[in-house]
């Protein structure tokens, strides 16, 4: 990263360009570098094995960053940055970290293709509004479980019954809210030093510095600071990037592009991923990233063009870089149904086989508390089970389970229940109907081939 | 047969998105078409290929725009020619959007603007961040049958709360559709807080907006 004053100065100094002389500039860059690598999408291939294409992906993702910068709204100003700039961020990114405390920190790598190491497991249903009703016992359901090792739950949409809204105190209130019940859920499980990637309830900056103090966020604790769409920034994203860089904790980029927004199609998209996470470690000083495409329509990862992009971009990161990378999973489905662990499966074996750790799930795609701790026990097992595939056996594995949700089960989606529903919210359980759904998906996927620790 | 393939060569160069051919050809085309038959038969089907096209992901969110804008370019030159009534037969209805106050994501928004646009809706797309307030003042100005808001953050949904109910301190909840999505909203909660309709993506947004207004036409005995 460089010097926070020297982004700050940038920020302020920058080339000044209008908004949507911007956009067309990502546009027109990106289907250039499309263009001119010859990039395709192959919907064949969600687990490409060509490595020329990865290379191809990497160097347009890197030349496209050079060319566009990081666009700042408030200003209309643009942080660029040079080529010995990003270079050094991709030379100098350490491959691993140490992230929570005592017995429940964990080292944070970055894998890479076809890595047979454990994947490591971020649970919880990220991205979603939780009602504070059950917020605690939720939480505890991902942190019982032991093979999460950490957590990255939803926020709060409303705080002791008040409707939470951007930048009033409600945010402030609802993100330390936030954090009281994962801290508790978490010594409660006998897990006080999990790592949490938290303060989801913080839309713009107030919630996040509410909650930079140690009996809340730890300094081996990460929020997310995302990038937005397409390669911008705001005052919100650059104060919580720089404020948390020192107060200690990790940075951990967001990047979520929509396919057939200003960077074009999936091959678009791939290349302002690459730029976004080296325009995020330059700028934001990030110490991991999140990859989550979005589907124009479905939204959810598990689309075939999203399922591609989760592939090339870990490929592409993990061949050429030490970055960290998450790839979520984001499913239409809802727990309690059957065909949420079909999406699981296509999704999470195509995230850990290409150079990502699995977070997730986030099933309905973040809408309703449809979820619970057991799903993503499952993402945990196909995760690890996937350590002992290539990627072309992986491709075959990943299409056939497409076949099973796309797109009749994405159209109309099954949304599951919720999760008081799907637990006895007294013992913190599965109930044995939602059990017992997990236990048939388990040896649905022994038929083809891929074993878990559970059978 | 000129007249034929000017209308052909006007929807080619829309669809490509080229505002300044489609200027010109729209000079050529009101010297042999009739003008609201150019609108008709020329520049909606061009607008109605490129939603399409878009939804199958053939192309994306810049080329709709640019298309927009070429349509908008030939639009300059046939528009005047026509009188008010007939120009109120060629709209589906005018749609003021926007993302609501505390919420900067507005590419879910664009994309549902767009389309609103390629299928015949005049449409005023305010951005993102939009305080209540401006909406409804908008909304007034230019006469609007839909306001349409999204938000993807859920701490963006009290916002849309508060128009509806400023709308309804103001008397003024049946005058105008009001039309809910993005991330953060369920088919559930625009039920809940009275919205007339809900969008899961755009071509449920596009959809509802169409049967909408056709069920407001209908009652008011437009039809």
């Amino acid at each position: 990263m460089l010097d926070l004053f020297e982004i700050l100065r940038r920020s302020e100094e920058g080339p000044y360009i209008e908004e949507k002389e911007f956009d067309k500039l990502v546009f027109r860059k990106a289907k250039e570098l499309v263009k001119d690598y010859g990039i395709k999408f192959d919907r064949d291939n969600i687990i490409p094995t060509d490595n020329s294409l990865i290379k191809d992906i990497f160097e347009a993702g890197f030349k496209l960053a050079l060319e566009t910068g990081l666009y700042v709204i408030e200003n209309r100003r643009v942080i660029k940055l040079s080529e010995e700039e990003l270079k050094y961020e991709i030379l100098n990114t350490p491959p691993e970290i140490i992230v929570g405390e005592g017995r429940d920190s964990r080292v944070l790598y970055a894998r890479k293709i076809e890595d047979q190491r454990r994947p490591l497991i971020m649970g919880g249903q990220a991205g979603a509004p939780i009602p504070e009703e059950f917020y605690y016992e939720m939480a505890i359901s991902y942190m019982k479980e032991p093979l999460i090792d950490f957590i990255n739950h939803g926020g709060l949409a409303r705080v002791r019954g008040i409707d939470v809204r951007t930048r009033s105190p409600a945010e402030a209130l609802a993100t330390i809210y936030e954090l009281l019940y994962l801290r508790k859920a978490a010594l409660a499980t006998g897990r006080p030093g999990i790592h949490l990637l938290a303060g989801e309830s913080s839309v713009s900056a107030i919630g996040d510095l509410a909650i930079q103090k140690p009996e809340l966020i730890r300094k081996t604790d990460a929020h997310l600071v995302p990038i937005l769409n397409d390669l911008k920034t705001d005052y919100d994203r650059l104060t919580k990037a720089f404020t948390f860089k020192i107060y200690g904790g990790f940075n951990v980029t967001l990047v979520d592009p929509v396919i057939g927004g200003f960077l074009g199609g999936p091959e678009g998209v791939a290349i302002g991923f690459i730029a976004s996470f080296l325009l995020g470690r330059a700028i934001y000083g990030s110490d991991y990233h999140v990859i989550h495409p979005i589907h124009p329509k479905y939204v959810s990862t598990t689309a075939p063009e999203c399922l591609w992009l989760l592939s090339v971009v870990s490929q592409a990161m993990a061949k050429f870089t030490n970055f960290i990378l998450m790839g979520d999973v984001w499913t239409s489905n809802g727990a309690g149904s059957r065909n949420i662990f079909h999406e699981i499966v296509a999704n999470t074996i195509t995230v850990a086989v290409s150079g990502s750790h699995p977070l997730g799930v986030s099933a309905t795609n973040g809408k309703y508390p449809n979820a619970s701790g057991l799903e993503t026990r499952f993402m945990a097992e196909i995760a690890i089970a996937s350590t002992r595939l290539n990627r072309e056996d992986a491709n075959d594995i990943v299409k056939i389970f497409l076949k099973m949700y796309y797109p009749e089960k994405m159209e109309k989606p099954d949304v599951g229940k919720s999760f008081p529903e799907l637990y006895d919210i007294k013992t913190i359980t599965p109930r044995d109907w939602w059990y017992k759904l997990y236990q048939e998906a388990l040896k649905e996927i022994e038929n083809y081939g891929l074993k878990t620790r559970s059978l | 047969m000129e007249s034929e393939i000017i209308c052909n060569e006007l929807r080619k160069f829309i669809e490509l998105g080229e505002a300044e051919r489609s200027y010109e050809l729209a000079k050529k085309a009101i010297q042999l078409i009739e003008p609201v038959l150019i609108i008709k038969n020329c520049l909606i089907p061009a607008m109605h290929s490129v939603g399409e096209k878009f939804a199958r992901l053939e192309i994306f969110l810049p080329e709709v725009m640019m298309a927009a804008e070429a349509f908008e370019s030939a639009m300059k030159i046939i528009e005047p020619l026509i009188a008010q009534e007939q120009k109120q037969t060629l709209t589906m209805g005018k749609v003021v959007i926007a993302t609501i106050q505390g919420d900067i994501h507005d590419l879910g928004k664009n994309i549902v603007a767009m389309m609103l646009r390629a299928s015949g809706f005049e449409v005023y797309d305010l951005g993102r961040d939009v305080p209540p307030d401006t909406i409804l003042r908008k909304a007034l100005e230019v006469n609007a049958d839909i306001i349409a808001v999204s938000a993807l953050m859920s701490t963006s949904l009290p916002y849309i709360k508060d128009l509806l109910r400023l709308l309804h301190e103001k008397n003024l909840r049946s005058r105008f559709i009001v039309m809910v999505g993005g991330g953060a909203v369920t088919r559930e909660w625009a039920r809940e807080i009275g919205a007339d309709g809900y969008g899961e993506n755009f071509e449920e947004a596009v959809k509802v907006a169409m049967e909408l207004i056709e069920k407001r036409r209908c009652r008011s005995g437009d039809y």
